[in-house]
């Protein structure tokens, strides 16, 4: 517009001036001083999208830093286990996968690290390098029940399968770190690491047949195993005075606490085995047992059968109404080979029938199974009394309460009235309540 | 492979959870002074009340809802809802018995066999979960009924499902799959 043309609104001169104010330009009449017209402050407002604050001031998008700590403590772990190339890098590609994720983008600090850890479990299954959760809990100092739950639950995120390991594929890891070979120990106690390991994963196979080995920890079987199988590679006085807690002291490991049962149950079962051996005639107990434990793992499948074949005799002998033969139908189907023992019966050509009685891999015995029979019902109901080996939970079962009586409703039956006044106090009850409960509470301000 | 059991499998239904609203709000502290076998828990904000039959303990609390824990079936649960809402009435409340709803069913039930846990877990991957180290039972996740059957070597069986029909469906579909992989001679 130009200002010849504008007039004043105030004294309608026209003599209009710019006279800036700072930075705002104004036109004013140079007369009254009025201000015709003036220039907006800032520029005309943005026309654009809507720019939210943290973008406006965002720099350049850094990594996570908790994000690379993660990754720094999986590297950690993975040499701290001297694990292979591939699994660590394994482990990393998972744990940056799993991080990203929203079930664990939120989480504590200390969770996130749980996960780190279980990358390296997950990776080191698939690559089927032995190692179990009791290390890897120890290894990041959480609770085992933690580990588990982040584990499985890592599992669902990254859709991934993992095999698990059974205790024999952990035995040889587990062997090497007891520090009894010739240059640590005095030469009476040093035992071979190999030979070790050979004879305590047989001692493993061979519990695991007896129901020893299963939904057990494994750490406490593998320390029994162990320590059964030096005591039994040279079985001499020193050997066998000496108790598990000095053992462990000997070969420099923790010594566990369960381990003392397992290392009972063990020689339980070596001792119904031990029995069974033709040229021991010498009297068995439990505790003398050690000195046969070579020959009994030489011989473990004859044996098993011959024990086997006592214990249905002994059966028979004390029920002899109520037995059947076992049927044979059963054992003509070939046994399943089991993971752990990898056995197979041998055929043995003498006395074919009986052998096909007692054939079997594992330890016990097809029930009869004839229900008529109450004697035979009453043992079909606890069937560690019938066999040879059975988990302790069956030995020993527990008593059933006594079972209440199933009540048959509907439940749209009519209540009546006194069964519930039954479950009301009555005024004067409630009153007295009320009075004790004052009274109670009284005295014990007093008191305190 | 016969999946029709020839000897029947007993599911004995060990609890049946249940949930159910009054509709008004109730005064624990009334309910603790005025009721018979009643325990109150100030520090949770609850009442439990348990009655003798059908046995079933009650948490009450003062929002009115309730959840009734302890029946051995569904029918019982309802009725020893239904109980429970009377006595409430009796007790003063206006008590209306509304949304009553099972929420959980827990059974055990014995398989005449022992199952070999390593080869069913690597049979139904991934639906099938098994973790020696942290609990000596393999889980069996039923996601379309919602059920979950822990399963033991000995051959016993945990189930819990929604309601009961679903337990017993969950049994009938695990069944064949356990029968794979029994241990040989075995009971």
């Amino acid at each position: 517009m130009s200002r010849a043309s504008m007039r004043c609104p105030g004294c309608g001169s026209s003599n209009i001036v710019d006279d800036d104010l700072y930075c705002q330009a104004q036109l004013v009449c140079a007369d009254c001083g009025s201000v015709v017209s003036e220039g907006s402050l800032a520029e005309e407002s943005f026309n654009g999208p809507d720019i939210s604050y943290s973008r406006t001031t965002a720099v350049t998008r850094k990594p996570c830093v908790n994000l690379i700590q993660g990754l720094e403590r999986v590297k950690e772990i993975s040499r701290i286990l001297r694990v292979r190339r591939e699994i660590e890098e394994l482990a990393l590609t998972y744990y940056k996968q799993a991080y990203e994720h929203e079930t664990f983008l939120h989480v504590t600090l200390q969770r996130k690290e749980i996960l780190g850890g279980c990358c390296v479990l997950a990776s080191c299954r698939q690559q089927r390098w032995p190692i179990t959760v009791g290390t890897i809990s120890c290894l990041l100092n959480g609770d085992p029940a933690a580990v588990g739950e982040v584990y499985q639950e890592m599992i669902k995120v990254l859709n991934i399968q993992a095999p698990t390991f059974s205790v024999t594929d952990v035995m040889e890891a587990h062997c090497q770190e007891y520090k009894v070979s010739p240059g640590h120990v005095p030469e009476e106690l040093a035992e071979d690491s190999k030979g070790l390991t050979k004879r305590a994963i047989a001692l493993v196979e061979l519990a695991a047949d007896s129901w020893i080995v299963t939904g057990r920890q494994p750490l406490p079987i593998m320390m029994a195993a162990v320590y059964l199988a030096w005591q039994s590679l040279k079985p001499n006085a020193q050997r066998l005075k000496m108790s598990l807690e000095k053992f462990c002291k000997l070969a420099k490991v923790q010594k566990s606490k369960t381990a003392g049962t397992r290392i009972t149950e063990m020689k339980g079962m070596l001792y119904k085995l031990g029995k069974e051996i033709p040229w021991y005639k010498e009297v068995l107990t439990p505790d003398n047992v050690v000195s046969l434990v070579g020959d009994v793992l030489q011989h473990r499948f004859s044996l098993l059968r011959r024990a086997l074949k006592s214990h249905e005799l002994s059966l028979l002998e004390k029920c002899p109404a109520g037995q059947v033969n076992p049927s044979s139908a059963e054992t003509s189907s070939s046994s399943d080979v089991s993971e752990d023992a990898g056995q197979t019966p041998v055929k043995s050509s003498v006395n074919a029938e009986k052998e096909k009685q007692g054939r079997d891999g594992d330890e016990s015995l097809k029930s009869p199974s004839e229900e008529s029979n109450p004697q035979t019902q009453e043992l079909t109901q606890n069937w560690g009394k019938r066999v040879l080996f059975a988990p302790p939970c069956v030995v020993n079962a527990k008593r059933k309460r006594a079972e209440r009586p199933p009540l048959h409703v509907t439940g749209d039956e009519e209540i009546s009235d006194s069964e519930i006044e039954s479950y009301i106090r009555t005024p004067q009850e409630a009153r007295d309540f009320a009075m004790m409960q004052e009274k109670l509470f009284t005295s014990n301000n007093e008191s305190s | 492979m016969d999946s029709s059991n020839d000897e029947a499998v007993d599911i004995i239904i060990t609890n049946v959870v249940a949930t159910f609203r009054t509709r008004c709000h109730l005064n624990l502290r009334t309910i603790a002074l005025e009721g018979i076998n009643v325990i109150y828990k100030p520090e949770v904000g609850k009442v439990l009340m348990k009655l003798r039959k059908p046995r079933i303990t009650a948490s009450i609390w003062s929002s009115g809802k309730i959840i009734c824990t302890g029946a051995t079936s569904e029918d019982e649960a309802k009725l020893g809802a239904r109980r429970l809402a009377r006595c409430l009435q009796k007790l003063g409340f206006k008590v209306r018995f509304s949304a009553f709803k099972v929420v959980n069913v827990l059974a055990v039930c014995s398989m005449p066999f022992s199952i070999h846990l390593v080869d069913f877990t690597k049979n139904n991957r991934p639906i099938a979960s098994y973790e020696p180290e942290l609990h000596p039972a393999a889980t069996y996740r039923i996601k379309n009924i919602k059920a979950t059957v822990q399963v033991f070597s000995t051959g016993s069986l945990t189930i819990t499902g929604p309601n009961v029909q679903n337990v017993a469906t969950a049994v009938e579909q695990v069944y064949p799959l356990l029968f794979e992989c029994r241990k040989p001679l075995c009971k």
